[in-house]
């Protein structure tokens, strides 16, 4: 490396400056810690107040703001008094009673404002901004007592003139008020009230003083304080807010949980009655083999279909109660267990239809008004054991209650799992032999139960058209868990139901 | 850092005015010199200089252990003076000047024989921009890129003006040589 490259022009000055040092004469630290108590000072306010420019505004503002309120309050009494005023101020002007008062409540004023002007003073250090603080702070200081003094005198002076009514002098006067509008209107307006059961010159002479007070004040206060260009130093403040909208939040959220509904569906279904027959009818309980062979039919599942309305309500965020009311329209046949004949007028009885038309408590007639119940005994038919078929067609009515658990609610899909309760009421009963004829059974025969339980589950598939509407797919299954015939009779059944339902559902 | 460092460190960090009057006395020195050199007078350097201390005072909590105490209380000098001048719009509307080399070769100088105060004296009298450059330049370290960046001027600008200050300081150097044998000028400054 070459040696002069470490003795270069940068180099050489470095090292002749880097380490240079000189001692600060002793009035920078004076000021540092000036400055310092200054900060210690001001505890909490220096916020705003290392700016004299935002003290400005701030003075400037509270100014208007007073004589903004002072003429609100002074300008219907000003109005309303403004002639009597003006003729008793004429009459009063020689009047030393007056006169006398006015000036007791100048020199009030003139010590309120010669006490908050000091204040104010006292103040003024924080507002100006030293050049040198250790300078301008004995500066103020000096000042300040000067200011504070002369003040006192010279307003006290004034107030006691204003006897004499020179005009100039009361204008001098009223130059120190804007500072303390509020102190010198407030004295005056306590004052007042005494003054009037004193005498009625005295009530006028204090409102004079009141009036050309306020005037002097909203003149003076637009030519308040100098204004200078001074450094504003901005500072940052972050304000920290939070709004209270939880409680907002609280009573909003269950109320959007809560969500009614209506639905209208169909379903196409697969209803099987499950009848059996638990003892042989009169017809075939003669011969040994029609006994032991009518309870062995069977039922078959037919295409069936229910219309189904439901109304729901979601009482949280998964779970939802719904109510339907359905017609159920139970399609089946029933085949086995042969059949009768009788041996006078060919008819023929199913077993099932021999032991239906025996439970009735009346003759249940077919359309060829041929009694199956009894017409087949005393040995007057003979049995044969051939499968004949008869549809055997229910209609019900339906009320499920049924409580679902959703996935994904909020979701475009979501995906219900139900289970519950239905009562199926018994409407009719249509046991139609392949010839045509057929047995209607109705509730009021009492052979059917008039309400028959059955458990109901299903899961259901929602898909969310919009905001109100959605479509649905839910598969069901039901299951009577008691039997649809009365407890007394010789005939049993549990029918169940399978089924996929195609809906849409609107949302409240 | 050596331990006392770290002790006006924490002092000043809990606002004990001791400790920061202590901080004063050991550093005050060499901070005021620079002050000095990136001012025009005295006046101003004391203005600077009170200015920085109470920017360090109020920022004390932010200095981490892990660089030098002097180093940091210099950047916050450096920037409290370039704060001041751009105040003052000293630095305002640097232009580009042409650059001419001095033809002075680097093993040819030597400031071995001019004492302090008239480097200090040289330095201020140079033209606001070209002192404020040749301080960050060659006395600070900084690159004129870094340079540009903190005064808000291209770095062509900055390198024109720091070859302006370098030219003009060597004539004003060759000046003092003719003048006298080295010894210091009898003015304050």
């Amino acid at each position: 490396m070459d040696p002069s490259a470490t003795n270069s022009f940068e180099d050489q000055w470095r090292k002749a400056l880097r380490e240079a040092s000189e001692t600060p004469p002793p009035s920078v630290w004076e000021g540092i810690e000036a400055r310092l108590d200054e900060g210690n000072d001001k505890g909490i306010i220096p916020l705003w107040g290392q700016s004299p420019k935002i003290w400005y505004a701030a003075a400037s503002v509270v100014a208007l703001l007073l004589v903004g309120v002072g003429l609100w309050y002074s300008g219907g009494g000003i109005n309303d008094k403004k002639a009597e005023t003006n003729v008793a101020f004429n009459k009063s002007g020689n009047d030393k009673n007056a006169a006398n008062d006015v000036a007791d409540i100048s020199k009030k004023d003139s010590s309120e404002v010669s006490n908050n002007t000091q204040n104010e003073i006292e103040k003024q250090p924080l507002l100006a901004k030293t050049e040198t603080i250790r300078e301008n702070r004995t500066k103020n200081k000096v000042t300040g007592s000067g200011l504070s003094s002369g003040k006192e005198v010279s307003i006290a002076t004034e107030n006691s003139k204003n006897q004499s009514g020179d005009p100039v002098k009361e204008s001098l006067a009223i130059k120190e008020a804007p500072r303390l509008p509020n102190n010198s209107g407030t004295d005056i307006e306590k004052q007042a009230p005494t003054m009037i059961f004193q005498s009625e010159d005295n009530r006028v002479a204090a409102n004079v003083v009141e009036n050309n007070a306020q005037s002097g004040i909203s003149a003076e206060l637009l030519n308040s304080l100098p204004y200078d260009q001074l450094d504003v130093h901005f500072q940052k403040r972050f304000v920290f807010f939070r709004p209270e909208i939880r409680e907002e939040e609280e009573v909003i959220k269950p109320a959007k949980n809560k969500e009614y509904w209506a639905a209208l569906g169909v379903m196409p279904a697969s209803f099987n009655p499950d009848v059996k027959i638990k003892e042989a009818p009169l017809a075939f309980s003669n011969q040994t083999l029609s006994n032991k062979k009518s309870v062995s039919g069977t039922s078959e599942a037919g295409a069936s279909y229910s219309v189904q309305t439901q109304g729901g309500v979601r009482v949280s965020k998964h779970w939802t109660v719904e109510f339907g009311l359905s017609y159920l329209k139970g399609n089946s046949d029933y085949q086995g267990g042969g059949y009768v004949l009788s041996a006078y007028n060919s008819k023929s009885a199913n077993a099932l239809e021999n032991a239906l038309s025996g439970l009735a408590s009346a003759p249940i007639a077919g359309p060829t008004g041929m009694d199956k119940g009894a017409g087949f005994a005393n040995n007057q038919s003979i049995y044969i054991d051939v499968t004949k078929k008869v549809s055997n067609n229910y209609q019900y009515l339906q009320l499920p209650v049924q409580a679902g658990f959703t996935l994904n609610p909020d979701k475009k899909l979501s995906y219900s799992v139900l289970g519950g309760m239905a009562a199926n009421f018994f409407l009719t009963n249509d046991l139609e032999s392949a010839s045509g004829e057929i047995i209607t059974t109705k509730a009021s025969d009492e052979i059917y139960r008039t309400v028959n339980w059955a458990a109901t589950t299903g899961l259901r598939f929602n898909y969310r058209l919009s905001s109100k509407w959605k479509a649905s797919l839910t598969g069901s299954y039901q299951k009577a868990v008691s039997s649809g015939f009365r407890s007394n009779q010789s005939l049993d059944s549990h029918p169940y139901l399978y089924g996929v339902a195609w809906g849409v559902r609107y949302s409240f | 850092m050596t331990f006392n460092e770290q002790e006006l460190v924490t002092g000043c960090k809990q606002r004990n005015r001791l400790a920061q009057k202590q901080l004063y006395d050991v550093f005050g020195g060499k901070l005021f010199a620079i002050c000095l050199r990136y001012t025009k007078n005295r006046a101003d350097a004391e203005d600077v200089l009170q200015d920085a201390f109470i920017k360090i005072y109020q920022n004390i909590d932010s200095f981490r252990n892990d660089s030098p105490l002097e180093y940091w209380l210099r950047s916050v000098v450096v920037n409290t003076a370039l704060n001041h001048l751009r105040q003052q719009k000293y630095l305002k509307d640097l232009d580009d000047i042409d650059i001419h080399h001095n033809g002075i070769a680097d093993r040819e100088f030597t400031l071995g024989n001019f004492q302090l105060q008239q480097l200090m004296e040289l330095i201020q009298e140079l033209p606001t921009g070209c002192q404020t450059i040749f301080n960050l330049y060659a006395i600070e370290g900084y690159q004129h890129n870094e340079i540009a960046q903190k005064l808000g001027i291209s770095e062509g600008t900055s390198k024109s003006q720091y070859s302006r200050a370098r030219t003009l300081l060597q004539q004003k150097l060759n000046k003092e040589k003719r003048f006298d044998d080295g010894s210091v000028r009898n003015k304050q400054f």
